[in-house]
């Protein structure tokens, strides 16, 4: 785990050096695009965090396994957190760029929505006091919830939202800058390995908490 | 465009505050777990 630990921490600041010492000053922008570095990384980690926990919702319901739930459980909340932070950045960016903190729009209000699903994912594992049960729930609520990630996706596509369309994430030739996109992939690569970083460790905190009350 | 360095500041400080706040929370609640602090005390020289 401190080895995980060591190499995502060095991996998050090549991504800083990236983001402010290699990529260029954006054109049009100024250096209030930086954040993307920031906002990007973070919305794939919610999307990779969430489709785990399908993945590990259906193995459960499959299977039984108590492992898959803790995965399940312990993506969700590692989701929930880059989730909010994808919000809060990506508003912290749209006043500059924008003028506003906030629009109702088709992709901020859809991963709204994202979020406020697998919050009441972690809630109702809260509310529930037979743990197999709160499993199965919850299990059911994570595949459920998944539907939405390709809403929150194509949803620049569907509708006409003030959100710019995917520059990365998309079928087709790229449209940026190769050093750009370069300070990108670290940083998706850093945020993925943070990813798995919280993620082994929150696992392994539930199986020692669910050890305990045994 | 103004370069708007204060808005790339409080996007990068909110997100290593909560990251930090999250790793702290864990390894908070690892500790707490019974049997973890004295396992960490007898280690110390």
């Amino acid at each position: 785990m401190r080895v995980v630990g060591g190499v995502t921490l060095v991996a998050l600041a090549a991504g800083l050096v990236m983001a402010f010492g290699v990529a260029p000053r954006e054109m049009t922008q100024g250096n209030v695009q930086r954040i993307m570095y920031l906002h990007v990384p973070s919305v794939w980690v919610a999307y990779l965090a969430f489709a785990v926990v399908l993945v590990a919702s259906i193995v459960y319901l499959a299977r039984g396994l108590e492992g898959a739930d803790r995965l399940a459980h312990a993506s969700a909340e590692v989701g929930v957190l880059f989730t909010g932070l994808t919000i809060a950045t990506g508003s912290i960016w749209g006043k500059p760029t924008w003028g506003i903190w906030w629009t109702w729009d088709a992709r901020l209000t859809s991963v709204s929505i994202l979020f406020v699903m697998y919050l009441g994912y972690l809630l109702l594992r809260g509310m529930i006091e037979d743990p197999d049960q709160g499993a199965r729930y919850a299990a059911v609520v994570g595949i459920v919830a998944a539907f939405n990630i390709p809403l929150v996706h194509f949803s620049v596509y569907w509708w006409r939202t003030l959100h710019q369309p995917p520059s990365l994430m998309k079928p087709g030739p790229g449209t940026m800058p190769g050093v750009i996109v370069a300070a990108l992939m670290v940083n998706f690569v850093a945020f993925s390995l943070l990813y798995v970083y919280f993620v082994a460790k929150r696992v392994r905190l539930l199986r020692r908490e669910s050890e305990a009350a045994a | 465009m103004p370069d708007n360095w204060g808005f790339v500041l409080a996007a990068y400080g909110l997100a290593a505050v909560v990251l930090v706040a999250y790793w702290r929370r864990l390894v908070r609640r690892e500790r707490a777990l019974p049997g973890q602090s004295s396992r960490s005390t007898a280690r110390r020289p």
